[in-house]
């Protein structure tokens, strides 16, 4: 089995990296360079925008070593989840960047940019045949959530980047991926062994994070052999443990033993793990155990409505110590308000978080006496248009700063409002109605590619 | 008796999609990880009564490798509704602080 060299630059393309390690890393007789472009963990607005959460500065400044390294080099260079969440006009951000990056360097190149966006018709006939299920505590899809979704995107995994990579594309910009599918695609298309091809992609996607010090993100390289593989930084200056190696199967994963993968699971069951020099870990021992229904991910988002928020503080120990009343006060008084403007009370939901008593965890706080001396309002307003987001806000802030309560001395105001203007328009919200999975025959279905020579 | 705090190198919450959290706590050496994980004081049933979760909505998984415990829970509104709190599940480990770990 030939051996194959990455470099996962970034573990997140526009979270940066140091030319230093990028460098030394591309010394390495490397395969392929590649950096994941996204996640969910930002929450859904991104994905319902189709924006990126980092900025297109940081965008191009990540790809452009990456491209011009990849070409004069001749080996691929690959990203997944492009733009952050894989949707159409995410991707399209990125392959503009790429464009420029190409005419401002004079490069020539074959590009292929791989499409995740799903069609909503598309959706209900695979619902309707009952191929979509949900991924953890969630309801069935109903066609209902399908024609309330505003964007849905399918995590592909390694045979879009396969696809493209064969019909002769030098970088492969691809929607929503599965983090490690970016990694293992080419290994596994040059049969190394995939339980260790699968560990190692895992472990790399992050870069930066599996190592010391965790100075911000940077290269991390891996070399995958017969019988195991090799994690190592790519800075001089840091280190790959051990220990943080075996950890990082426990991030951000419901087991570290298990890692579900479109088309099978890898099992670190009987991974080992061992310091082979004080900047190197090797791994073996990772299986992969394949699956009869090949399934993908789905994930979608739908409109939430308008958003407009305001902050405050409280000193007032009075107010502090009656502070859950006097909110419920409050939501009183602006339905009132609301009625007399011809809001109705389903037009909007208004919503007051308490800082320094339950924000944080609502009802699984176990504290439930405060002992703070000043505490903040967090008030925010949904609803269908701006205006009545504005509107209802304007309500709330009036009753926050001059309803009654027992004891009340601060008669002037009840409120530290620190800005002016107070009312912050956010602009529109979304959240996540769409998390479950899709069941396919062909793992090409959903995806189609786009070559383009540049 | 120690609290959990106090014998724990890593104590933290992060979604593992948007519908969980995890959390896992990581301690330095086999002695420590291993007076945790015998003292029986992490389990379903004991991580359920401090989140208010029934025991069959809390996965408990030893891993021995990292000298680590991972915990596994429901979310209490999926990452960005209009009720979440915690978009990356971030502060949900507070609670586990302070439980209390026989000598």
């Amino acid at each position: 089995m030939p051996e194959v060299r990455m470099m996962a630059t970034t573990g997140m393309l526009g979270y940066g990296y140091t030319e230093q390690a990028f460098r030394r890393g591309l010394e390495q007789d490397l395969d392929f360079i590649a950096a994941d472009g996204g996640s969910m963990d930002p929450g859904p607005h991104y994905l319902g925008e189709g924006i990126p959460f980092v900025s297109r500065q940081a965008l191009k400044r990540d790809l452009s070593l990456m491209i011009e390294a990849g070409i004069e080099r001749n080996i691929p260079v690959l990203v997944g989840s492009a733009g952050g969440g894989g949707s159409d006009p995410q991707v399209g951000l990125v392959r503009e960047i790429v464009e420029e990056i190409a005419a401002e360097k004079k490069l020539s190149f074959k590009l292929a940019v791989i499409h995740s966006e799903l069609e909503k018709s598309y959706l209900k006939q695979k619902r309707g045949a009952g191929k979509i299920h949900p991924l953890g505590p969630i309801n069935e899809l109903s066609d209902d959530d399908i024609d309330e979704s505003h964007r849905v995107v399918g995590m592909m995994g390694v045979e879009p980047f396969q696809q493209a990579l064969e019909d002769g594309a030098q970088v492969v910009l691809a929607g929503r991926a599965t983090d490690a599918s970016i990694y293992s695609a080419i290994p596994l298309m040059r049969g190394c062994d995939p339980g260790l091809t699968w560990h190692l992609a895992k472990i790399i996607e992050c870069a930066g994070q599996v190592t010391t010090p965790r100075t911000g993100q940077d290269c991390v390289l891996g070399t995958l052999r017969d019988d195991h593989f090799l994690v190592e930084p790519g800075h001089p200056d840091k280190r790959c443990t051990r220990m943080r190696i075996a950890a990082h199967t426990l991030y951000e994963n419901p087991s570290p033993y298990h890692l579900v993968e479109p088309d099978g699971t890898l099992v670190t069951t009987d991974a080992e793990y061992e310091q082979i020099d004080p900047r190197v870990v090797k791994v073996s021992g990772s299986r992969f155990e394949a699956t009869n229904q090949y399934s993908i991910k789905l994930e979608g988002v739908k409109q939430t409505g308008f958003r407009t928020v305001f902050i405050a503080g409280v000193r007032d120990p009075v107010l502090i110590s009656v502070i859950d009343d006097f909110i419920a006060s409050c939501h009183q008084r602006v339905a009132g308000e609301a009625e007399t403007l011809g809001i109705a009370a389903d037009a909007y939901r208004l919503n007051i978080r308490v800082y320094g008593k339950n924000a944080t965890m609502g009802p699984r706080e176990p504290v439930t006496e405060t002992a703070a001396h000043e505490i903040g309002v967090l008030v925010d307003v949904l609803a269908d248009d701006e205006d009545t987001s504005k509107a209802i806000m304007a309500k709330a802030r009036y009753a926050l700063l001059h309803t009654d309560f027992p004891g009340r001395k601060c008669i002037s105001g009840n409120l530290a409002i620190p800005f002016s203007p107070s009312d912050m328009l956010v602009g529109m919200t979304y959240a996540f109605n769409v998390w479950h999975t899709m069941d396919l025959d062909d793992p090409m279905e959903p995806f189609s590619i786009d070559m383009i020579e540049l | 008796m120690a609290r959990l705090a106090d014998l724990a190198q890593v104590l933290r919450s992060k979604n593992a999609g948007a519908l969980l959290c995890t959390l896992d706590m990581m301690f330095e050496d086999d002695a420590t990880y291993r007076r945790v994980l015998d003292s029986n004081a992490i389990t379903p049933r004991s991580i359920a009564a401090l989140y208010g979760l029934s025991d069959n909505e809390v996965s408990v998984i030893p891993y021995d490798v990292a000298y680590a415990i991972k915990i596994t829970i429901p979310r209490l509104h999926a990452s960005g509704d209009p009720a979440d709190s915690d978009i990356y599940g971030a502060q949900q480990h507070a609670p586990l602080l302070g439980i209390e770990i026989p000598d």
